[in-house]
């Protein structure tokens, strides 16, 4: 039967799984790299010359997977304080926080590389807009925090 | 905050330990502590009431505004 613990295991191993594949991308970054340049060629515009995109490619996936990594362990240790029965602490909302600020700066790394190929932009203000939404989540939580003081603090 | 908890000069008043006041009024010690060190941050109505009825007091006796 399907409930809410097996839920949370669920989401947990997917972490998990997040996690080894962020650090298997990683290893490949440099060939990811060279078969996009010279693979997706028919693709859109791009400002600056596609011959030169793979350093900045490289930059960008590696500091896009770190971020993602960082973002992954904010997750972990969330979901830990979630089966844990901690819901609404200070702990998650900075977790949440961290999350929101992490999407956002790979936004902004990926619209910066969208310099060299336009598709990039519209990853970018998809990461955005996810860290926008997160940062919104975090707000709720902010404030159910403070709820949750305010009644464990009504004698 | 601006309310000041007096309860503990109310129980000196009555000579009446933290324990009986939390065993009548119903509430844990621990939070009839939370509700003297001032660190609460709301009362209800009914557990105000039982407090008042037990010390023979009015909850002026107890809360008390003061100005920042």
């Amino acid at each position: 039967m399907w409930n809410k613990d097996k839920s949370l295991i669920l989401s947990r191993i997917l972490t998990l799984a997040a996690a080894m594949a962020a650090v298997i991308v990683a290893i490949f970054i440099p060939a990811i790299s060279e078969w996009y340049q010279f693979e997706m060629a028919a693709e859109a515009n791009s400002f600056f010359d596609r011959s030169t995109m793979f350093i900045p490619m490289c930059i960008t996936l590696y500091v896009c997977d770190a971020l993602a990594l960082a973002a992954l362990w904010n997750l972990h240790i969330l979901l830990r304080n979630i089966s844990k029965d901690e819901v609404f602490i200070q702990n998650n909302t900075n977790c949440l926080r961290r999350i929101s600020w992490i999407c956002m700066g790979v936004g902004v790394i990926m619209m910066l590389f969208g310099l060299w190929s336009s598709i990039f932009i519209f990853f970018g203000m998809c990461a955005l807009m996810f860290g926008l939404i997160m940062r919104v989540l975090k707000n709720v939580f902010e404030k159910a925090v403070e709820i949750k003081s305010e009644n464990d603090f009504t004698i | 905050m601006p309310i000041i908890v007096n309860l503990d000069v109310m129980m000196a008043k009555r000579k009446m330990s933290s324990q009986d006041l939390a065993e009548k009024v119903g509430i844990t010690t621990a939070n009839l502590s939370i509700l003297k060190t001032g660190k609460a941050k709301a009362v209800r109505f009914s557990t105000l009431e039982k407090i008042c009825d037990e010390l023979d007091c009015q909850p002026g006796d107890i809360l008390e505004y003061q100005r920042e």
